[in-house]
C-alpha cells in the first residue's frame, strides 16, 4: 500500500494534460481495480509520439510497480523495458529491473551467499570453541579421578575436602562461576585471561561432576577385584591403576560422553566473560546483519560437533569393553 | 630357634567377629610345610574366614600370625593393633597364593596377561621372563592354548585352573583355596581338583576350604572340622571321616553330605 500511495505522489507533478490520467489511475487504484489503472496508465504514449517524456516514464514505472506487487514480476520487468528502450540510462528503471532480478533468484541463492559471508567468522568461533572442549577434556577426566579417588578415600580431611568440592560446583550455576573467576578474582589481586579463566571455570565444574560419575564406576566394579589384586601382593595404588581402574572406562564412556556433548554448549556461557567462541560470533554477525542465517549456521555447527563427539564416544566405548565381546 | 621343627604358618588364638558375631573364636593352628590341609564345616562356621585372615584380607581382632616364623600383619601403636604398613601385608600376600570360589579373574587381560601381572607389576620382572614364567604355569594348569583370549570366553572350570596360575606364578610358599570348586558346575569339578592334585604331588604347602568331602579325603594329610568359629575335630581323614568318628554333629554333617 505504501508503494501505491508513493506513486500517487510522484504522479500529481506532471504536465497538465496527464494529470487527470493519472489522478484518474490513482482513483482506480483506491478502488482496487489495478488492472484498470494499469491499462489507463498504459495509454500515456511514448515521447518519440509527441508525448510528454517525464509521464510516459512515470507511467510506465507505476504500472512496472503494480505489477511488482502483484507479483508478476515478468509484466513488471516489460514496463521497465519500455522505459529502457528509449531512456537505457535511466536508474530508477535499471535499479527497479535489477531488482525484480534479485527477486526471481531461487531464495537458496541469498542464504548460500549469507552462509559464505557469515563462514569465516564462525569457523574462527569454532575453533575457539573446539579448544575449550579440549582443554576441559583434558583437564576434567584427571581432575574427575582425583576427586574420585579422594571422596572414596578413608582419610577423613581428604575425603571431605572432595565432598565439599563437588558439592559447591555441583551446587552453583557454571556461569556464576564464571563470572565469579572472570570478574570476581580480580577483586582479590588475581586477574585472569579470559581462555585461563574459561578453562578453570569449565575444568572445575566439569571435574566435580566426572568425579561422581568415576567414583560410582570405580565403587561398582566388584570387591573381588580389588582383594584378588592384593592377594597377589599389589598395592593398593597399584591395583587401582592396573586392575580397578581400566575395568570403569567402558562404564564411564557413557555418562562421561553425556558429560562432554554438554560441555560442548556449555562453552557458549563463556561467551559472557569475553571470549569469542561460536556463540559469541553468531551472536555479533546476528546483531550486525539482523540475519537469523548467523544463528541457524552456529546450530548447524554445534550438531556437527556433538554428532562427530557421540560417534568418537561410542567407538571407545566398544573398543573399551572389547575384551566382554565373545 | 630349630628350624626343622617349625612350621611354615602358625596361628595363634585367632579371634574374628562381625559386630555381635563371632565369626572366628580363638583359633591356633599349625601348618608345617607340605602339608595339605583342608577345613570342613558348615556354612558359616568360620572356614572362609580364618582363611581370608591367614593373608590378611580381613583384619583379625585377637591372635597373632606367624609365617615362617615371623609374626606379620599387625603392629601395636598405642596400645592397639594396626594393620601392618601395606608394604609389609603386599609382601606377604606375595608369598601366599589364594584361589577364590569366584575366580576373580582380571576381565580385561587376557589369560596370559591374568598370569603375567603378579610377576610384571607386583615383582617387577621384564615382560619377557614374566611371559615365560606365565606360559610355564598355563601348561602346568593344561590351558596353554588359551593365552590370548580373555576370561569371558572360558569355561568355569578354565577359569578356576588359570586363576590357580595366576597365583601360582608369584611362586607362592603356601596356596589358599576358598571353595575353589563351590561355584562350579559338576562336570567341570574335576578338571580343578586334578590341578590341585598335581601342584599337592609337587609338595606345595595348602590350606583348602571345601564342601567336596571326596576331594577332602583323598587330598588331605589333616582334615579340620570347624563350626561357629571354633576347631571340632582335627585329624587324618581316616580319624575324622572313618567310622570311629564319634562326634554327634559331625557324623551329623557328614551323612547330610554324603
Amino acid at each position: 500500500m505504501a508503494l501505491l500511495f508513493l506513486c500517487s505522489l510522484a504522479g500529481s507533478c506532471f504536465a497538465e494534460d496527464y494529470d487527470q490520467l493519472f489522478r484518474a489511475s490513482n482513483d482506480l487504484m483506491a478502488q482496487g481495480d489495478l488492472a484498470g489503472a494499469v491499462t489507463l496508465l498504459n495509454q500515456v504514449p511514448a515521447p518519440v509520439a509527441g508525448g510528454d517524456a517525464g509521464a510516459f516514464v512515470s507511467s510506465r514505472m507505476q504500472v512496472a510497480r503494480i505489477h511488482a506487487a502483484e507479483n508478476d514480476l515478468d509484466r513488471a520487468t516489460a514496463s521497465c523495458q519500455e522505459v529502457l528502450k528509449l531512456f537505457p540510462d535511466n536508474n530508477e528503471a535499471r535499479n527497479f529491473v535489477a531488482a525484480l532480478d534479485a527477486l526471481r533468484k531461487p531464495r537458496w541463492h541469498t542464504i548460500l551467499a549469507d552462509i559464505l559471508r557469515f563462514l569465516p567468522s564462525l569457523a574462527k568461533g569454532t575453533l575457539m570453541t573446539l579448544l575449550l572442549v579440549l582443554c576441559t577434556m583434558l583437564v576434567s577426566p584427571l581432575g574427575g579421578l582425583l576427586i574420585a579417588l579422594g571422596r572414596i578415600s578413608t582419610l577423613r580431611p581428604v575425603s571431605g575436602l572432595c565432598w565439599f568440592i563437588i558439592w559447591f560446583f555441583r551446587g552453583t550455576p557454571l556461569l556464576l562461576q564464571l563470572f565469579f573467576i572472570y570478574y570476581g578474582l580480580p577483586a582479590f589481586g588475581i586477574t585472569l585471561p579470559p581462555l585461563t579463566a574459561a578453562v578453570i571455570g569449565l575444568g572445575l565444574n566439569y571435574s566435580a561432576y566426572l568425579g561422581e560419575i568415576i567414583r560410582g564406576a570405580i565403587q561398582s566394579i566388584d570387591h573381588g577385584q580389588m582383594e584378588a589384586a592384593k592377594a597377589i601382593g599389589m598395592s593398593y595404588g597399584q591395583a587401582m591403576r592396573r586392575i580397578i581402574i581400566p575395568q570403569t572406562y567402558k562404564r564411564l564412556m557413557p555418562p562421561v560422553g553425556n558429560e562432554f556433548i554438554a560441555l560442548i554448549k556449555d562453552t557458549a556461557l563463556v561467551s559472557t566473560i569475553a571470549m569469542v567462541e561460536l556463540m559469541r560470533s553468531a551472536d555479533q554477525l546476528f546483531n550486525t546483519y539482523f540475519n537469523i542465517t548467523a544463528l541457524a549456521l552456529a546450530a548447524v555447527i554445534y550438531l556437527v560437533l556433538t554428532t562427530i563427539f557421540t560417534f568418537i564416544f561410542e567407538k571407545i566405548e566398544y573398543r573399551a569393553g572389547i575384551y566382554e565381546h565373545r | 630357634m630349630n628350624t626343622v621343627s617349625q612350621p611354615l604358618l602358625r596361628l595363634e588364638n585367632i579371634t574374628k567377629r562381625f559386630k555381635e558375631l563371632i565369626a572366628v573364636n580363638g583359633v591356633c593352628l599349625d601348618v608345617p610345610l607340605g602339608e595339605k590341609l583342608v577345613i570342613i564345616g558348615p556354612s558359616g562356621s568360620g572356614k572362609s574366614t580364618l582363611l581370608r585372615s591367614i593373608n590378611l584380607l580381613e583384619k583379625i581382632d585377637e591372635g597373632s600370625i606367624q609365617f615362617e616364623g615371623r609374626e606379620v600383619g599387625y603392629v601395636m601403636r598405642n596400645g592397639t593393633r594396626h594393620l601392618d604398613h601395606s608394604q609389609a601385608i603386599s609382601a606377604l600376600r606375595a608369598e601366599i597364593g589364594m584361589v577364590f570360589q569366584h575366580f576373580h579373574l582380571f576381565p580385561h587381560m587376557t589369560v596370559l596377561g591374568n598370569v603375567m601381572e603378579g610377576p610384571l607389576t607386583v615383582q617387577r620382572k621384564p615382560a619377557a621372563e614374566a611371559r615365560a614364567i606365565a606360559v610355564d604355569m598355563l601348561v602346568k594348569v593344561g590351558l596353554p592354548d588359551k593365552s590370548d583370549v580373555f576370561p569371558a570366553t572360558l569355561s568355569g572350570g578354565q577359569k578356576q585352573r588359570v586363576a590357580i596360575a595366576r597365583a601360582l606364578a608369584m611362586r607362592p610358599k603356601l596356596m589358599l583355596f576358598d571353595e575353589p570348586t563351590s561355584a562350579l558346575d559338576p562336570e567341570l569339578v574335576g578338571e580343578v581338583f586334578d590341578a590341585i592334585h598335581t601342584l599337592a604331588d609337587e609338595g606345595m604347602t595348602m590350606v583348602i576350604v571345601t564342601h567336596h568331602m571326596g576331594f577332602a579325603r583323598e587330598l588331605a594329610d589333616r582334615v579340620v572340622f570347624m563350626e561357629s568359629g571354633n576347631f571340632l575335630a582335627q585329624g587324618t581323614p581316616a580319624e575324622v571321616f572313618g567310622s570311629g568318628q564319634d562326634n554327634e554333629r559331625i557324623r551329623g554333617f557328614l551323612n547330610r553330605l554324603l
